[in-house]
């Protein structure tokens, strides 16, 4: 049986390894020697696209649903319904989406990661990359990183678009306290350009983390088919508190000091 | 020809509708056995519920603090504080914390770190050929292994969901005296705009994701199979599904509750 301070003691072991994993993968990236594989990168961007898009996109829609109907009821309960354009402006765009995007990111692609780099592991197909002469490393986990910095952006940009259409259809046509025009007015009039790039900076270091400590447990995984399953629910529940921890930390440099808000002087 | 063109194009569809089927044979013959004497699981069900404890406190504390103190606390401070409205905070914590924040990430966590680690141990019985052997003994998995899983999923998540709520207002305490503002407005808004309908609704909600994760954990462990990839992709499959069904159902419950429950919604 497990102890009650397994979990953070385990952490705290792993976390200097998980470092100095994904600061070699990424100096490995910027040095510019994934290049060499670039069609392989390309791969890993296409494989993202086509396994995962639909499912992430799909998430997104649900969480702007959710956002607008909180938004709705919200400004309801405050008396101020045409207001609901407010909440959902920041639920969607500022804190909500880069979670959910987070949060399916490491469910679908972290875990698909660790199960995939796991199973080479455990059938010692890394050592015969290795025998080959090709770099395991660099063939296996940069170009997937550089995969996932390819095709995230545009992933991540197509989910803000569905959540805002979500959040209109929740607040506009299920609960309907608002005019169409009245809710877009407020709900544009929150938002600008900066918030976008705060955003995207978010998802784009949560897919980074993601990406880095699905191909470490995977990497590292041993013990057979076994090992590879337990290596997978390590690794979920190591992303699952890392996004939240980035989300925090996004907040509290981006908007911490500035709510960068439309109101007042 | 072009009827095998179709079949081809459905499949996905057709194995997916399969194994929400299959889920939902698996449900209610968990809740037949859990009901029917006699009552074998006893032992195993504490010892689930306390590995289900162990693994997600730490997670689950963390969790709840970053998220509250970020989305909801840094984010409608600011914004409330220019209208000099801060004491206000209180009130929307009841509407994100405790009606929204609290059950997802409760679920969350325990999905990413509980529900993981069961159907990774599932899995391996399983392509150990454990679970066969049971059956070959005459003991019944379902009612030895599912249902002593399922019970102590369902607790235990409503009961992780009420520490959720209180490290979640701790997030919300945080960030009012980060704005230099008295405690005594938060909680004042607080307890005015919370009612009991908040508080089990969302521990309903909450445990109710837990019969989500224990089902699809369980039955996505008991048919890992395929070679090496196999514990590994059923634990990825089993993630995805249990995300996709939670947030499908908060959005279900959410808007039934809010719209069945006119006092959720005055003015106070």
């Amino acid at each position: 049986m497990i102890g009650w301070f397994d979990v953070p003691r385990s952490w705290l072991d792993s976390a200097g390894e998980i470092g100095r994993f994904a600061t070699h993968v990424i100096g490995l990236v910027f040095s510019g020697r994934v290049l060499r594989f670039f069609g392989e990168s390309l791969r890993q961007a296409g494989i993202l696209v086509l396994g995962s898009a639909l499912i992430v996109w799909a998430f997104v829609f649900i969480l702007g649903l959710q956002c607008g109907l909180i938004g709705a009821y919200f400004s309801r309960s405050i008396g101020a319904p045409s207001n609901a354009g407010l909440f959902s402006a920041y639920c969607d765009l500022r804190e909500g989406l880069p979670y959910a995007f987070g949060y399916i990111l490491s469910a679908k692609v972290g875990t698909g990661i660790v199960a995939e780099l796991g199973a080479m592991r455990i059938s010692d197909e890394i050592d015969a990359l290795e025998v080959m002469g090709i770099q395991p490393i660099t063939f296996l986990a940069a170009t997937r990183l550089l995969g996932a910095w390819i095709a995230i952006p545009f992933l991540y940009l197509v989910g803000i678009g569905l959540g805002y259409f979500a959040s209109y259809l929740a607040v506009v046509e299920q609960v309907g306290d608002v005019s169409s025009g009245g809710y877009l007015l407020i709900f544009w009039t929150f938002q600008d350009f900066v918030d976008v790039i705060f955003s995207l900076t978010k998802s784009m270091v949560m897919a980074t983390t993601i990406v880095l400590v699905g191909c470490y447990f995977g990497y590292t995984a041993s013990g057979g088919p076994v090992g590879v399953g337990t290596a997978t629910a390590r690794s979920m529940a190591v992303n699952i508190v890392l996004v939240n921890i980035i989300g925090m930390l996004g907040t509290l440099v981006f908007y911490g000091s500035h709510p960068r808000a439309p109101i007042g002087g | 020809m072009a009827a095998q063109v179709l079949g081809r194009a459905l499949l996905p569809a057709k194995s997916f509708l399969e194994q929400v089927g299959e889920m939902m044979i698996l449900t209610a013959r968990t809740v037949a056995a859990a009901v029917r004497p006699p009552f074998p699981y006893g032992e195993e069900l504490v010892g689930q519920f306390l590995f289900v404890l162990k693994l997600s406190w730490f997670p689950m504390t963390v969790s709840t603090f970053a998220l509250c103190f970020g989305a909801p606390g840094l984010q409608a401070a600011g914004v409330l504080d220019l209208f000099g409205a801060l004491d206000r905070l209180g009130g929307f914590f009841v509407v994100t914390a405790v009606r929204f924040i609290g059950p997802i990430v409760t679920a969350a966590v325990v999905a990413g770190v509980a529900g993981t680690a069961i159907t990774a141990d599932l899995g391996a019985r399983k392509i150990r050929e454990e679970l066969d052997a049971l059956q070959v003994l005459g003991v019944d998995p379902i009612k030895n292994l599912v249902v002593p899983r399922f019970i102590a999923l369902m607790v235990i998540t409503g009961l992780l969901d009420v520490f959720a709520i209180v490290f979640g207002l701790t997030a919300g305490m945080a960030a009012t005296l980060l704005y230099d503002a008295p405690l005594g407005g938060f909680f004042a808004t607080l307890f005015t705009n919370a009612l009991t309908t908040d508080v089990w609704g969302s521990v309903l909600m909450c445990s109710l994701f837990g019969a989500i994760i224990a089902i699809v954990c369980c039955y996505k462990g008991m048919t890992a199979s395929g070679g090496p990839a196999g514990v590994g992709r059923a634990v990825n499959q089993a993630v995805v599904i249990i995300f996709m069904a939670n947030f499908a159902f908060l959005y279900t419950f959410t808007a039934v509750l809010l719209a069945t429950n006119p006092e959720l919604q005055t003015i106070r």
